[in-house]
């Protein structure tokens, strides 16, 4: 115990049974090291790459002549290898690498086949690769989220179908009846993410819908992958980590039921509010805000399922790394949603729509929640991989503080910054290019938050760096943020 | 929660619910639109692009205009897209039904592009691409001479309708016919409802025959161009149609000069040049016809002179394509639309009546 006089430990750890479910649980996760590590050193690898060229892009949205002068340097490449590095690189690899660990845990069994996943892995990084190479060689299709050629799609998803047997064969091995919160999670978007990316490919390029569906399908692809995918991946990891940390159990089960089904029906059905106004029959954009709206249910659920659960633990965040991203995380899954639920409702949508606001709503759902949920994973999960515990508490509180002003600043001048060039471009009677002249200032200081945030990356890839190289610290005691007393049990 | 049957079953229902409402259901309502065409069966909008427009289309994507460029006007009453003069109507499905792909974009970091193409000045005064390329592809009108909507192939439409009028009078004899688009007139027509300025002598191809670009931004509907007082089928455009010394505005080489150049034609754009899609080559003999009239920093030294390649020319060729000033049955038209009807030849005048109908989004 700590000064705090809150246990910092695993929970559910009872005096008997303690030492062998201890042994198993350093056994499973041993047998989750090398998937596992591939997965994460190739999602920081990505993370890198695409921090880079997020700096070009932002520099380059208000320095239009800086480095133009070469075609794979142009800013309308470098933006979709940008999102497609980001989103298929970074956010899927770590999130696959995480699912894998936690499915091994919940499912109580060693993992087997680790060629699968291993496979699954280089196939994963071969396609986004050629994917990105071909983007900034300009045989982008066009299509936002989906600018990967066909071909990459294919060898994308035979890598996803070696990850998606594994988990369909860890699923038989279970121990339990019990299915926790965070593997219907899991399972939903290990379900999802297939069928979701089967049919944005065969109704964009196989049997191509007509005209405007294409944009249709485009946008319901992307937030449903935003959703269904990156979402439930998030929220399920959520579920897991923060009663893990904090040793005490899931304030409800029922408002998790009513969470997760009403986020399945709901947030499925959103997307078209990109479209608000666009030329399509008005009911499929109504449905969409309609779905938006609807959304705030289990956003409301869930977010007071984790607020209860915390309640009386916050100080936590205070010591344990892990807590403290994914509590940011999952907060921000509540502003995301908000905000996504604001910009999309058509008074507002008026001002907003076609305006930097819409990238604001991406990264508060790809960096505020999902990222952020991601890296307090990586903090619980590898130092239980690589045997070692993080080096540096300081370097991890930078991690995070550089992190959440990015991100925070981030948001603000992108949606102050859209507000303002909305009502500009709303305004017919000044020029056009006052709108764009306006928003200017906010995007520097969008280029300012990147900066922090680029800081940010390198200090976690530095610090990752370190652990695979074994460098991490041998000590029975995880690495806390902030000096607790001693004799605090290993968690 | 217990047993795996329960969980797998909600989570596909709730996915396919989805999956049906969204893509399935709308491709029954609106993926199966036709073009649409008045009661001759002629003059049918939309026509499917091809050859340089549809290259042009993926120089487009590959460059990602789509990032900063939308292409859809909103409704008058909800947006202010109209007023800006990005369009004389909402956009509509049908609008869209032989783009593919489709870039309805959803940031404007630059101008709506829905309409690019009807802004040209209707004289195209400057050599256009596409009537440099036209003589290496078969004019697609001539060989078949039937106003049909055969789409045409090769090079965009750029020479056909011009080769209907030359090659075949028949086509348009039906006498008495009220649509403006049979009148043997209507090339003419195109070259004297220009808007006042003059074009730069010395670069005027006076022979319609030869119009490239006039050609294709009115080549999908003939008829809109015979209104002598709505030049442009965009009236009372806000910009300048000629400036001193430079390309009228939104024409072809006006186009080249702003993609190699972006500041040099407007100094508040924050559009990156795109001048690897062009050419810096010394001047052999005699200066290119095509080479771009720059001026101030962008020009080359003497002696040298930029020429757009291939690409950069399907780009414009794309750009002229961007027109949807023809008028559509259910969607109500604004401000200077051309009329829907054959019997009134003067576009100039929005008819409410035949507009009033439907509600728009269908």
């Amino acid at each position: 115990m700590n000064d705090t006089g809150i246990p910092l430990k695993e929970p559910a750890v009872s005096a008997v049974a303690g030492d062998t479910e201890q042994l198993e649980r350093a056994y499973i996760d041993a047998s989750t090291r090398v998937p596992v590590l591939m997965f994460y050193t190739s999602a920081m690898f990505w993370l890198v790459f695409g921090t880079l060229l997020a700096g070009f892009v932002s520099f380059k949205l208000h320095e239009p002549d800086l480095l133009s002068g070469f075609g794979f340097l142009t800013w309308g490449r470098l933006r979709p290898a940008h999102m497609n590095v980001m989103v298929y690189g970074w956010a899927s690899m770590a999130g696959i690498g995480t699912a894998i660990w936690l499915m091994a845990r919940l499912c109580r069994t060693v993992l087997r086949y680790p060629l699968l996943l291993v496979a699954g892995a280089a196939f994963w990084n071969l396609g986004v690769l050629i994917g990105v190479t071909e983007i900034l060689l300009g045989n982008s299709t066009g299509y936002q989220w989906l600018e990967f050629p066909p071909y990459v799609a294919v060898i994308l998803f035979v890598a996803y179908t070696l990850v998606a047997s594994w988990a369909v064969l860890m699923f038989r091995y279970r121990r339990g009846d019990q299915i926790y919160i965070t593997q219907w999670y899991l399972l939903g978007a290990f379900l999802w993410f297939p069928w979701l990316y089967a049919a944005g490919q065969l109704m964009l390029f196989v049997v191509p819908v007509q005209g405007v569906l294409q944009s249709a399908v485009g946008w319901w692809y992307a937030n449903n992958l935003l959703f269904l995918w990156f979402g439930a991946i998030g929220l399920g990891t959520a579920y897991y980590m923060i009663p893990k940390v904090i040793g005490r159990p899931v304030y409800s089960y029922h408002l998790a039921t009513i969470g997760f089904w009403s986020y399945a029906l709901f947030s499925s059905w959103t997307g078209m509010q990109r479209l608000v106004d666009g030329p399509f029959p008005a009911w499929m954009i109504t449905a969409s805000i309609a779905a938006m709206i609807l959304a705030m249910i289990p956003v409301a659920t869930v977010g007071l399922n984790h607020h209860l659960t915390m309640r009386g633990y916050f100080p936590l965040m205070r010591y344990s790394p892990t807590l403290r991203f994914t509590v940011f995380g999952a907060m921000s899954y509540t502003v995301f949603s908000i905000v996504g639920l604001l910009i999309s409702l058509r008074s507002i949508a008026a001002y907003v729509h076609f305006t930097q606001a819409s990238i604001a709503f991406s990264h508060l759902g790809l960096y505020a929640f999902f990222t952020m949920v991601m890296f307090g994973a990586m903090y619980y999960i590898v130092p239980r991989l690589v045997g070692r515990e993080w080096r540096y508490g300081s370097l991890i509180k930078l991690h995070f503080w550089a992190s959440a002003y990015g991100i925070g600043l981030m948001t603000l001048m992108l949606l102050a910054g859209g507000l303002t060039q909305g009502t500009s471009m709303e305004n017919p009677s000044l020029v056009f290019t006052e709108s764009t002249e306006s928003v200017l200032p906010y995007l520097r200081g969008r280029s300012l938050a990147g900066l922090l945030l680029t800081a940010s990356h390198f200090i976690f890839a530095y610090h990752f760096g370190l652990m695979l190289l074994g460098l991490g610290r041998t000590s029975t005691v995880p690495t806390f943020l902030n000096p607790v007393d001693a004799e605090v049990e290993a968690h | 929660m217990k047993g795996l049957a329960p969980l797998f079953i909600g989570i596909f229902g709730t996915f396919a619910f989805s999956w049906v409402g969204l893509t399935v259901l709308p491709n029954w309502q609106i993926g199966h639109l036709n073009p649409e065409s008045e009661e001759e069966g002629e003059d049918h909008y939309p026509q499917p692009q091809s050859g340089m427009v549809e290259r042009g289309a993926h120089v487009y994507a590959a460059n990602g205009c789509i990032y900063c460029h939308s292409e859809q006007v909103r409704a008058d009453y909800a947006a202010a897209d109209i007023e800006r003069k990005w369009g004389t109507r909402r956009s509509a499905p049908r609008d869209y039904i032989f783009e593919r792909p489709v870039f309805l974009g959803t940031m404007r970091m630059g101008q709506d592009l829905a309409n690019i193409g009807a802004r040209a000045p209707a004289e195209q005064a400057s050599p256009s691409p596409a009537a440099a390329a036209a003589p290496g592809a078969p004019p697609a009108g001539a060989t078949n001479p039937a106003a049909s909507p055969q789409p045409p192939s090769g090079a965009p439409p750029a020479a056909s309708p011009a080769a209907k009028q030359s090659a075949s009078p028949a086509a348009q004899a039906q006498p008495g016919s009220p649509s403006p688009a049979a009148s043997p007139h209507a090339a003419a027509a195109v070259s004297s409802g220009s808007p006042p300025p003059a074009p730069p002598s010395g670069l005027a191809s006076p022979s319609p025959g030869t119009m490239g670009t006039a050609a294709i931004s009115s080549g999908a509907q003939p008829g809109t161009a015979t209104a002598p007082s709505s030049g442009p089928q965009i009236a009372g455009a806000p910009w300048p149609l000629q400036t001193v010394g430079e390309p009228p505005m939104y024409s072809a080489e006006w186009h080249h000069v702003h993609l190699y150049s972006p500041r040099s034609t407007n100094l508040d754009s924050i559009m990156p040049a795109y001048r690897f899609l062009y050419q810096k080559r010394r001047i052999t003999g005699e200066r290119s016809a095509e080479a771009l009239r720059l001026t101030g920093r962008a020009a080359p030294e003497e002696g040298w002179e930029v020429v757009p390649s291939f690409d950069a020319k399907c780009l414009v060729a794309y750009l002229i394509s961007r027109n949807q000033t023809h008028p559509l049955k259910d969607v109500r038209s604004i401000g200077g639309a051309p009329a829907a009807a054959g019997a009134a030849p003067a576009g100039a005048s929005p008819s409410p009546a035949a507009a009033a109908a439907p509600a728009p989004g269908k």
